[in-house]
């Protein structure tokens, strides 16, 4: 007789150390909201021999303000980072992009370390991370280690990290009159995955960028930065249209869409310039026609 | 006597145990010692089985038993099973026809031991050309689904008829239609397609079997027609018909596909095989692949009118895609009754309707609220639309001139003593117009208002259905404990409130306290039948035998029980109309489609308890407006690719549209109630509504749903000119004619 | 492992895998009002209350909820009157099946989700095949309406 289904040994850390030594376990998974863990679990696509939770590491939840950068905890929910005060205040793109994700009981459990730790394409933080130029902070046995989100995302659902590693914090610059803006494109349901997401930062003095940052999600197997809209830098505003344009369509180039449910490749691809475009209109000011 | 019927509008009879979590549905069921059933479901869509090696299974502990086809023939033969036409098997026996039919069963003492057992079971096929297109599987030279589909029991269909036939319907007189169309002033011949689609209900399908002293058999689960599920159970399962009893308890939904086919069946089959209670739960993603789900359609419309724009003929061609099986559909046609009625709604000197329904190796192909009448009435009333504009009228005037009044023939020849096709029509259109306009309002879930930039437009699609009179079934009036009273009945609460009906209209009719009336669902075993909850007759036929029950409580003297049966009725039936107009607005950058709000004029009679039929025509609305927008089980190659409700997106809170109703009240209905059909009604004409909206919106025609901001991307941006990217690929224009027409003449379809 | 909680105010302890979901571990207590539905999160029957915060049952694991202050539907009479008060007087439900995630959603509002808008978004991912909304909306604003009273009495 062979038994069924095996149980997973649950373990729950209290701090960074003894869960990076948990994780060296041979087939150790981490979880924190649970809810891609748990889902994967429960349909049988995930097996793992031992659970580490990282729900009760007081470090992982502290979400603070420090030179020129806001630390948030990986553990922090995304309901909590789309509410908190000063993230909407200061850098609402990732706060729309929070706000954006699955469903209000996502949200409640979900967390900001989670999201970008699955690297799922689909996902509406990576690009609004990318866009805002965050720093992932990672701990391991070999220490610690900071990435930026292309760096630590290196494709389709697959980051570089080590079993043994995990991510601790999320570190997002913050610099004073910097506009950031997050559009998702969902036309059939609002809570559906979107069928291309777009994220911009912008830095503008007296009326001319200084600094242009874009991101698009949904059209590759990860978030991509658009290097095209630093091109922006210092085009007067009665160049804007035609400039945005043109870096929409290098984002429309640069997007490696795959046919799916949401759209056809060729659809994603022409949705990625208008959404490049109307998300970088609206982040240097302009107005745009949004839904 | 004559029985007053005052409207009451206290609260569900269900409402607080539904709210404290107390109710008990088929799930919540386990008898004491149950096994756990998990099904070995087919890969692939069409195959020779050729071997079962279930030893890894077996020997997994807590698995009991591998169950094969063959174990169930020998034990109760080889009926087949299906509820009108009986052509599918409880477990595939030697061929698989669809990816998702039942190979094999593990019991095990545990459901999580059965699922995960039922992974281990290896199955090896010879796989055969799958048939996965309803016209070529009516064409020449397709593979056959089944050998002789004729020789089953209760088939529609004969040697003559292609062999993928599942069923043909066809009303109407077409070579009328043709001299009527030879000498209309306008005619537009256009094809739609609609796409398959799951009832989208929340609770998976559930059922648990007891055996039964003699050879007997209990059944509980998600079924509707409880009735006919205890017949063909015993059947095919070689039983007496009182050797199967079902149990009473609540649905979870239904919308059509809660019929109950093979799955009920097969788990009394196992039950009394393994001589112990047995619980087959299905999970929904199971559930959404391996059931049934609706009709996909190919709809051919031709339709003319003089140089007045009224309407002169009308030819409907319709090829539905049915799957590998017939069984699930239950009218004797084994067809779709919405579109036997489809050219009810108006005056026309001739018309035509052609319904074929091929078998193909998907998933079986069942009922949808309303089955068959929202792929017409999308088809039927986008080409009303397509020839107003081809003839240069407004699409209400065209509508309004043929619309059908009071003293009218209807297109089959029935005389209508009152039709109010004009007041229901004019209904929406003013209420619409009276409302903000849709520039300056939001959908309710929606933060933003609607861009400037977008493009707005109206559209306007009429239904119109019958409410048949009183269908048989039976009641029983006796006195509880505490001088209550306690009424039993034979069919379910779906979730409509037909047991809080129940009650009212018993406690008014015997001037009563309704909460000193118990209403209570019983076994088959205690009242003699209902048919089962469906086609919008639920009110209609009870309210008529409350109103007996009543009687004969009064006449019995009030102290003894008293059961009634009643028989068809034979009362007048009554018209409804249902008219809506849908708002939208579309970004002509990306194809979106915003529905910002529908309206609905509903034709009715008396409502007995207004907030369960405004939920039933929001619902409807709701369902319609998923059937437009979003909803496609997306079935390819033989697989369901939105087998679960990430990928099948069902409207939410926040996306449905604003959704007003104006109820053109003061008309006659059917029966001592006076009521008129509600259930199936206003899903119907949604889809037609918002797509002649969009067209509006932009001077394009999307003739496939769903309407995906895609479809309308490439409308408007495609390199055709405007004809939609599906309809550019689509090489078979007249095809669904050809097809319909070749096998209402008996022959095999064109080359 | 062996799990430590409170359910609806009073102490529970089941012997359960850790990997098992927290809907099957309360109904495997009995605690049938949470139904399964989707399984994946999408649909909402399975809504409850975790230390006041609504998840998905079927996704969440048993081992997350050890030690956890839970409520079910079974507890929403006690927990949230109001709510459940609301729900039977605007007929907030047909079929039933959806209604103890809609009740327990509506139970974890905060004051901010004020109009139907805000309703509407936060109910978003409880689905309804039956109503069209329209009365589970209108419970809801009637059930936040009540705890404001509670809070403030006029």
């Amino acid at each position: 007789m062979t038994e069924s289904s095996g149980d997973a040994a649950f373990l729950v850390p209290g701090t960074v150390e003894a869960a990076v030594e948990a994780l060296g376990a041979a087939g150790a998974v981490a979880l924190a909201g649970g809810t891609s863990i748990g889902l994967m679990v429960g349909q049988g696509l995930l097996a793992p021999s031992v659970l580490v939770w990282l729900g009760r590491i007081p470090e992982l939840s502290v979400l603070e303000e420090e030179d020129g950068g806001m630390s948030i905890g990986a553990t922090t929910t995304l309901a909590a980072l789309a509410a908190h005060p000063r993230v909407r205040a200061t850098v609402p793109a990732l706060a729309d992009a929070a706000a954006s994700v699955g469903n209000t009981r996502v949200r409640a459990v979900a967390t900001i370390g989670g999201a970008v730790g699955h690297a799922d394409p689909r996902q509406d933080l990576p690009p609004a991370l990318l866009a805002l130029d965050a720093r992932v902070e990672v701990a391991g046995r070999r220490g610690r280690r900071r990435l930026a989100i292309d760096e630590l995302i290196d494709g389709f659902m697959s980051t570089v990290l080590d079993p043994d590693e995990v991510i601790t914090a999320v570190r997002v610059p913050l610099v004073v009159g910097r506009r950031s803006c997050y559009l998702r494109y969902t036309p059939g349901s609002a809570d559906d995955y979107p069928t291309v997401a777009a994220a911009a930062t912008a830095d503008v003095a007296d009326g001319v960028p200084t600094a242009v940052r874009l991101a698009i999600g949904g059209a590759g197997p990860a978030a991509y930065l658009v290097p095209e809209a630093e091109e922006l830098r210092g085009v007067p505003e009665g160049r804007w249209a035609s400039a945005t344009a043109e870096v929409a369509e290098s984002a429309a180039r640069r997007a490696d869409p795959v046919d799916d449910r949401l759209g056809s490749a060729a659809y994603k691809r022409r949705m990625v310039a208008v959404w490049a475009r109307r998300v970088l209109e609206r982040c240097l000011g302009a107005e745009g026609a949004l839904p | 006597m004559t029985l007053a019927w005052p409207r009451v509008a206290g609260p569900r009879v269900d409402a607080r145990d539904k709210a404290t979590g107390a109710t008990r549905y088929s799930a919540d069921v386990e008898p004491e010692g149950a096994l756990h059933a998990a099904v070995v479901r087919s890969t692939v869509p069409h195959a020779e089985v050729l071997a079962v090696d279930a030893s890894a299974a077996l020997a997994i502990r807590g698995v009991t038993a591998v169950v094969t086809a063959q174990d169930l023939e020998r034990r109760f033969g080889d009926e087949l099973c299906g509820r009108r036409v009986r052509d599918m098997p409880l477990l595939a026996r030697d061929k698989v026809r669809f990816s998702g039919e039942g190979i094999a069963v593990v019991l095990a003492t545990t459901r999580q031991v059965a699922e995960d057992a039922a992974a281990l079971v290896v199955v090896e096929y010879r796989e055969l050309t799958p048939v996965l297109d309803a016209l070529a599987a009516l064409g020449p030279g397709s593979p056959r689904v089944h050998e002789a589909p004729w020789r089953y029991d209760g088939a529609v269909v004969d040697q003559s008829h292609p062999p993928n036939l599942q069923s043909e319907l066809v009303e109407g007189d077409p070579v009328a239609v043709d001299e009527v169309l030879g000498r209309a002033a306008h005619v537009v011949t256009r094809t739609y397609r609609t796409p398959s689609g799951h009832q989208g209900y929340l609770e998976p399908q559930c059922w648990t079997a007891s055996p039964r002293p003699g050879g007997r058999v209990a059944l509980l689960g998600t079924v509707k027609a409880p009735y006919r599920l205890r017949e063909q159970t015993a059947k095919t399962l070689g039983l007496a018909l009182e050797a199967v009893e079902i149990d009473p308890v609540p649905l979870g939904g239904d919308f059509g596909g809660k019929g109950g086919v093979v799955d009920p069946t097969l788990c009394a089959a196992l039950a009394l095989w393994a001589n112990r209670p047995v619980r087959l739960a299905l999970r929904a993603g199971e559930d959404m692949s391996a059931t049934d789900a609706r009709h996909p359609s190919v709809v051919e419309v031709s339709v003319g009118c003089d140089a007045d724009g009224a309407l002169l003929a009308l030819r409907v061609d319709a090829v539905f895609d049915g799957g590998a099986y017939a069984a699930v559909k239950p009218i004797p046609s084994a067809n779709l009754h919405g579109m036997a009625e489809c050219a009810l709604g108006y005056r026309l000197e001739a018309f035509s309707v052609r319904s074929a329904i091929a078998y193909t190796t998907t998933l079986p192909k069942g009922h949808m609220r309303a089955p068959g009448a929202p792929q017409a009435a999308f088809a039927i009333e986008s080409a009303l639309d397509e020839l107003a504009s081809a003839a240069g009228v407004s699409p209400v005037e065209l509508r309004r001139r043929s619309v059908l009044s009071g003293g009218d023939r209807d297109a089959y020849g029935h005389v209508w003593d009152e039709a109010r096709g004009a007041e229901t029509l004019d209904a929406a259109l003013e209420a619409a117009d009276a409302a903000p306009r849709p520039e300056d309002r939001e959908r309710p879930g929606r933060r933003r208002p609607v861009p400037s930039g977008w493009r707005r437009g109206r559209g306007v699609a009429l239904y119109a259905r019958p409410t048949a009179p009183p269908a048989t079934t039976s009641l029983r009036l006796a006195p509880g404990d505490d001088g209550r009273l306690v009424v039993e009945l034979p069919f379910p609460e779906t979730g409509t409130g037909s047991h809080s009906v129940v009650r009212d209209e018993l406690a008014a009719a015997l001037g009563v306290d309704p909460e000193n009336v118990e209403v209570r669902q019983v076994s088959t075993g205690l009242l003699p039948y209902d048919p089962g909850v469906g086609a919008s007759r639920v009110t209609v036929g009870l309210t008529a035998a409350v109103h007996q029950l009543a009687s004969r409580w009064w006449e019995s003297g009030g102290t003894e029980a008293v059961t009634v049966e009643t028989g068809s009725g034979t009362d007048r039936p009554a018209l409804s109309y249902c008219a809506q107009v849908a708002d939208v607005a579309v970004d002509p950058e990306t194809g979106q489609v915003l529905v910002s709000s529908v309206v609905t004029a509903a034709d009715v009679a008396s409502v007995l308890r207004p907030r369960s039929h405004r939920m039933q025509i929001d619902g409807g609305t709701v369902m319609g407006y998923g059937f437009a927008c979003l909803e496609d089980l997306l079935e390819r190659d033989g697989q369901v690719w939105a087998p679960n409700l990430a990928e099948l997106r069902l409207p939410t809170a926040a996306d449905v549209p604003s959704l007003r109703t104006v109820l053109v009240e003061g008309g006659r209905g059917v029966g001592p109630a006076n009521v008129k059909a509600v259930g199936e009604l206003t899903n119907v004409p949604t889809a037609a509504a918002i797509a002649n909206a969009v067209a509006e919106a932009t001077g394009r025609r999307v003739r496939q749903l769903p309407l995906t901001a895609e479809r309308v991307f490439w409308a408007l941006h495609g390199e055709t000119g405007g004809e939609t990217g599906d309809e550019a690929r689509d090489e078979a224009r007249g095809e669904a004619r050809n097809v319909a027409r070749g096998v209402a003449r008996g022959e095999e379809g064109p080359a | 492992m062996k799990m430590h909680a409170r359910v609806n105010g009073s102490p529970f302890v089941a012997e359960v895998p850790a990997t098992s979901s927290l809907l099957e571990v309360l109904r495997g207590a009995g605690l049938t009002g949470t139904k399964e539905g989707c399984r994946i999160g999408v649909c909402g029957v399975c809504t409850v209350l975790v230390d006041n915060r609504p998840v998905s049952s079927c996704l969440y694991l048993a081992g997350c909820a050890d030690g956890a202050d839970i409520w079910t539907v079974e507890g929403m009479a006690e927990h949230a009157p109001s709510v459940v008060d609301a729900f039977v007087e605007c007929e907030g439900m047909q079929c039933g099946i959806c209604t103890p995630g809609q009740i327990v959603a509506v139970a974890s509002m905060g004051p901010d989700v004020r109009d139907e808008r805000d309703v509407r978004h936060y109910l978003s991912g409880n689905l309804c095949r039956c109503t069209g909304y329209g009365t589970i909306v209108e419970a809801a604003l009637d059930a936040q309406a009540r705890r404001r009273d509670e809070v403030a009495p006029a």
